[in-house]
């Protein structure tokens, strides 16, 4: 399955299984050709705890359809709000690792 | 000179008595390090029972910060089987803390629970009278006859693969993880 079909599916799967779950932003560069670059979502969860971009690494879970390790940033619609602001922190933390927002994935 | 050593006028080493907060920052920062290498585990994606092994000694030592803080060093154990009670209270306290808008889900705190649950059971010595021998150390015996070795061993009852159904929950009690060492760690 290509990065950008397991990245849908794992955003359906995060919207079945957690109300809070409000979006989901893929991060860029997805790099399709490269399966060792991280599929990397950005979720925006009501009530989460407010600790800015920070990773949680996945590796690749074949076993359950997934070929490519996964990253996960989870933010508050507050801080989602900042990273869609020109220039705020949040989307600088985001820009110094290397990543932008991308496409949002459906429901 | 070491942090909390000196010497008197007389030339005799005195030094600074630890505190529990001391050991409470001690066992936060150490947590805190073992969830780094976790996610470096994962990104190398190495043996699942490593990854676990990690997770596993960062939920103790956590707990142990937790427990500290509220009952003074001198009253807490040094036993492996403080995670399936304390993580749950860790969550709960840290989602109701002030200026947050909403109480941790019902489902994510049921998720949360199993898989503190779960964790807690990594741990060699937690082998619930020897019914679970699994462990993310040292190979086991299972039921049988056969020997088991962690580094080849699937772990069925910790799904911490992206893919799974508690995928969303180990997002979160990850991230709660590192907020409660943060704070302890202060």
């Amino acid at each position: 399955m290509a990065k950008l079909q397991t990245a849908s599916e794992l955003a359906k799967g995060h919207f079945a299984i957690d109300p809070s779950v409000r979006r989901v932003i893929l991060l860029e560069p997805v790099k399709e050709d490269d399966p060792e670059v991280p599929i990397k979502l950005l979720e925006v969860v009501e009530g989460t705890i407010e600790r800015g971009i920070e990773p949680v690494s996945f590796a690749s879970d074949p076993a359950n359809g997934v070929d490519y390790p996964v990253v996960i940033v989870e933010i508050s619609p507050r801080e989602f709000e900042e990273i869609a602001a020109e220039s705020s922190q949040l989307r600088e933390d985001l820009e110094k690792r290397g990543w932008w927002m991308g496409q949002e994935l459906a429901v | 000179m070491v942090d909390g050593a000196g010497t008197s006028g007389v030339g005799v080493l005195w030094r600074m008595p630890l505190t529990d907060q001391d050991w409470i920052r001690a066992f936060a920062r150490q947590a805190l390090s073992d969830l780094r290498v976790r996610d470096l585990l994962q990104q190398a994606n190495v043996e699942k029972c490593h990854r676990l092994h990690f997770l596993q000694m960062a939920a103790e030592k956590i707990c142990k910060s937790h427990l500290i803080r509220e009952n003074g060093r001198g009253n807490v154990q040094n036993v492996h089987t403080y995670t399936a009670k304390i993580l749950p209270i860790i969550a709960r306290q840290f989602y109701s803390r002030p200026g947050r808008k909403a109480a941790i889900p019902h489902w994510e705190l049921s998720a949360i629970r199993h898989l503190a649950y779960e964790i807690e059971k990594l741990a060699p010595a937690c082998d619930a009278g020897d019914l679970r021998p699994d462990n993310s150390e040292y190979p086991w015996e299972d039921s049988r006859g056969q020997v088991c070795v962690p580094c080849e061993y699937n772990f069925p009852s910790v799904d911490d693969g992206i893919g799974g159904k508690s995928a969303k929950a180990m997002v979160d009690l990850i991230r709660l993880m590192r907020e409660a060492a943060e704070h302890y760690a202060k």
